[in-house]
């Protein structure tokens, strides 16, 4: 089997990006990373994206990002995983290229979130819940979150002063990522202060919906990193009927998977991108992914030490740029591990992300080394 | 052997407002308001529940009052005036939200405020014919009165349902007698959001002419006396209304008083005399006999005898909210939630 | 003119109405929702299961950021609630969320879910509220 190289990378701002069409955003920024990569023969593109079919009417959205750059006769992929799809495509691009195959493929992540008003993204966002027995019924991601903050909490002892420590140190990490949507300082008074969305979850304590764009080019040929492990996993116990709820399941298995291809312990990571759609279930995917003891991060946070996962400012900063997420995160570890601005270089040469979809329905992690 | 109430189940909403806030809103002096009608609040379903939610509620506590198994009900007619659909059943609904059997008679009824107990009548001839065991017979609403309009003081939402059959009769139907003629006196149009009403019109001409004629009726025709009864309920449009009928029937006050239940929760229109029934079995004694006169608009009166047997008291003290607790269980709201609640706050559709 | 799949409402009626869960005859695993192999012993043996209209709070938060379906209803109460031998997602009506408790009594009842608009079908389903 093949190894498989990330050879060229891009992104672009998140945020509102109201004068964009989905497909010409995407094909742009994949134009960029194929120009990163030295404009390598594309045999395949893989879409990521969570809100192309529901806020942006458009199926197939692979076909149409090749029509704006001309790539005729290049396979065209959908992958969808709810806002879990970049992580997917990921996997799905990089199985590909191992395969033999392909070449050379991209994969994009697009979402405009932002296409439509905030009560139609909690409807498209609550299709990632189970339609016929969760969304029915008004369920969505963020009360499923505020559930097991709620549990979370009360397991272990802490005040909803502990869990702020997240977002406030996301937005200090994001401070410095122009390619954040929000690059503003948190005090702690600002995340406690902030209004209430599904107690005790907060607005700081929920990434902000965003439009965004990312692309990486996988090739068989050596690159800038390498794809050393990677795996998916999805936890099929649906969310009522979970034992506990202070724990990802998907991300713990598709981390120690993942770890164990990739040969390497947590200790050996150096930097990490986690999917922090809410502050709880970033605090919950660094512990499953072997950063901090179960149950124990917050601890570690009230007591000083920062944790080495979400450099970009996480889901938090970057904002929800649904499917595109696990995309840019494959781009932010990259640009880490080499030490491409605006992030400095890490101290190590492994990288992971963990893209998850929906509230632990399955997740996706992939190890990067130099 | 003749047919009669095996089981009974009501459901009141919880929420409640006053009187004095709706005359409050559209200037009338609620003083006025309480001495006209006796009613000083009503009940008011929540912005989630409907005449077919009351009646599921009421329904499935009938079923569990006299433990009676939802697949030997052979028949389930429901009477309400404010149904959700001008076409579309709702005793279908109660089919399969009360796990019955297919092979089960639905109707949907409508006479205003008598459809509920025209359902009773149907079902009494269809046990007592032979041809289904057991039937229930529920009367629900949510009905409206126009904003500002005197009866929008006693319009109320409740439910109760019946369980009907001749194995474990708690009240038995003696005799049942019926009095009916075209008289308008209350309507609603195809369409419309409010009914029309004849004010003074609605009174002699129509209640009191149908309720006490349907009385006075069956007792002529059957020789009863007011004393043979322990009790005497009548449908409660208002506070008033009854106690005038049960005075110019001869009735005293403390017979008809136990089965008043529009002076804290209004006028539940086709529960209204089915919840007074519901709180008189709720505290009869085998042997009583009870006199029921329901009525509606346009117009006519069903009147039932029933006479109460030992199987009251198992009945009483089954684990299902009573008519009383109910009443109890409230939470007051103002205006602008009474008008949330009721959906009658102008949006885009 | 745009309307909800009636099909797909009418098919889950006896979950919507009723609770009816799925149980291995095998094992004796209860789900819900129901499954098509029991996730346990694998066996494809499975009976309808009437899952109990009483039970226990577990956990419950206050939905604020809803829905198109809710916004005229929010904030929405999202509750946790163990149904015998099964926990249930739903919401939680007429009732003070500063009042609940994890661990107090809940029951079910049957409320209006959504409205499909002016011209398009009332669709219902299973609530809980604190039973008295």
């Amino acid at each position: 089997m093949t190894d498989v190289w990330i050879n060229g990378t891009a992104m672009v701002q998140t945020g509102r990006h109201y004068n964009l069409n989905m497909d010409e955003m995407a094909a742009r920024v994949l134009d960029e990373a194929l120009k990163d990569a030295g404009y390598p023969e594309l045999d395949a593109l893989f879409v990521a994206s969570a809100t192309a079919e529901q806020a942006d009417r458009q199926q197939m959205l692979g076909t149409y990002i090749a029509a704006r750059l001309g790539l005729d006769k290049v396979a065209t992929y959908r992958v969808e995983n709810a806002d879990g799809s970049g992580g997917s495509a990921l996997m799905a691009a990089a199985m590909a290229v191992r395969s033999g195959v392909y070449g050379c493929v991209a994969v994009v992540g697009v979402d405009k979130p932002n296409d439509v008003l905030s009560n139609q993204q909690q409807d498209i966002y609550s299709t990632a819940t189970d339609s016929v027995y969760e969304r029915y019924f008004g369920v969505t991601p963020v009360a499923q979150a505020a559930l097991m903050a709620k549990m979370y909490l009360s397991k272990y002892e802490y005040k909803y002063e502990d869990l702020a420590l997240w977002p406030v140190l996301m937005h200090k990490y994001g401070a410095s990522n122009p390619y954040a949507y929000i690059r503003k300082q948190a005090k702690i008074e600002d995340v406690l202060d902030s209004e209430l969305v599904s107690d005790p979850l907060r607005l700081y304590d929920v990434g902000p919906m965003a439009d965004g764009a990312a692309a990486a080019i996988l090739c068989g040929r050596k690159g800038v990193a390498k794809v050393l492990g990677m795996w998916s996993s999805a936890n099929a116990v649906p969310f009522n009927a979970r034992q506990d709820y202070d724990v990802l399941y998907s991300a713990r298995e598709a981390a120690e998977r993942a770890y164990r291809m990739a040969g390497i312990t947590p200790r050996d990571v150096a930097t990490a991108e986690v999917h922090d759609s809410y502050s709880i279930l970033g605090v919950l995917a660094a512990e499953a992914l072997g950063l901090a003891p179960r149950g124990g991060l917050l601890a570690s946070l009230r007591g000083g030490s920062e944790v080495r996962a979400n450099l970009s400012g996480g889901l938090k900063s970057r904002g929800n740029v649904m499917g595109a997420t696990g995309v840019y995160q494959a781009v932010e570890v990259v640009w880490q591990l080499v030490g491409r601005g605006p992030f400095k270089r890490v101290d190590g040469s492994i990288g992971v992300i963990h893209s998850m979809g929906g509230v632990d329905a399955t997740s996706t992690v992939v190890v990067l080394g130099l | 052997m003749r047919a009669g109430i095996v089981s009974w189940g009501a459901y009141i909403p919880k929420y409640r407002i006053r009187t004095e806030d709706i005359a409050a809103t559209w200037g009338d002096d609620p003083a006025r308001i309480v001495d006209l009608y006796l009613v000083y609040e009503k009940s008011v379903e929540g912005y989630d529940e409907d005449a077919v939610t009351i009646a599921t509620e009421a329904a499935r506590r009938a079923l569990r009052r006299g433990a009676v198994d939802p697949k030997r009900i052979g028949a389930v007619y429901s009477g309400t005036e404010s149904k959700p659909y001008a076409v579309k059943p709702i005793s279908s609904i109660l089919i399969d939200a009360l796990g019955l059997a297919n092979n089960v008679f639905a109707v949907d009824m409508e006479f205003a405020c008598k459809a509920a107990s025209d359902g009773i009548v149907a079902i009494a001839g269809l046990v007592e014919s032979g041809r289904i065991e057991y039937g229930l017979a529920v009367g629900t609403d949510t009905s409206q009165g126009e904003p500002g309009e005197h009866l929008d003081y006693s319009a109320s939402s409740g439910g109760v349902a019946y369980v009907i059959g001749r194995d474990g009769v708690a009240a038995e139907f003696e005799t049942i007698y019926t009095y009916n003629s075209d008289t308008p006196d209350f309507w609603r149009r195809e369409g419309s959001p409010y009914p029309m009403h004849g004010e003074g019109f609605t009174g002699e001409p129509a209640y009191f002419r149908h309720v006490v004629g349907a009385a006075k009726g069956l007792m002529e025709r059957h020789g009863y006396k007011v004393s043979d009864f322990a009790y005497a309920v009548f449908h409660q449009p208002n506070g008033r209304f009854p106690m005038r009928a049960a005075s110019m029937l001869g009735f005293p006050p403390d017979k008809v008083k136990p089965g008043i239940v529009v002076t804290h929760i209004g006028n539940t229109y086709n529960a209204s005399a089915l919840m007074g029934l519901a709180r008189v079995l709720e505290q009869a004694k085998p042997g009583d006999k009870i006199l029921l006169v329901t009525f509606g608009s346009g117009a006519g009166s069903n009147a039932f005898v029933l006479n109460v047997t030992d199987a009251v008291l198992e009945r009483q003290k089954a684990d299902v909210p009573k008519v009383d607790e109910m009443i109890a269980d409230k939470i007051y709201i103002d205006y602008a939630m009474y008008l949330k609640n009721r959906k009658m706050v102008k949006l885009f559709e | 003119m745009e309307h909800e799949s009636v099909p797909l409402y009418w098919r889950n009626i006896p979950s919507y109405y009723r609770l009816a869960a799925r149980r291995c005859r095998k094992c004796g695993e209860v789900y819900y929702p129901p499954v098509v192999k029991c996730p346990r012993c694998g066996s494809s043996e499975l009976e309808d299961f009437q899952l109990p209209h009483e039970g226990e709070l577990v956990e419950f938060t206050v939905l604020r950021s809803v829905p198109t379906d809710y916004m005229k209803q929010k904030p929405l109460v999202i509750g946790l609630v163990k149904l015998g031998p099964v926990k249930v997602l739903g919401q939680i009506v007429d009732a003070a969320p500063e009042k609940l408790k994890a661990g107090q009594r809940m029951e079910v009842v049957f409320r209006r879910v959504v409205v499909d608009g002016k011209y398009g079908l009332v669709m219902y389903g299973y609530k809980f509220r604190p039973r008295p």
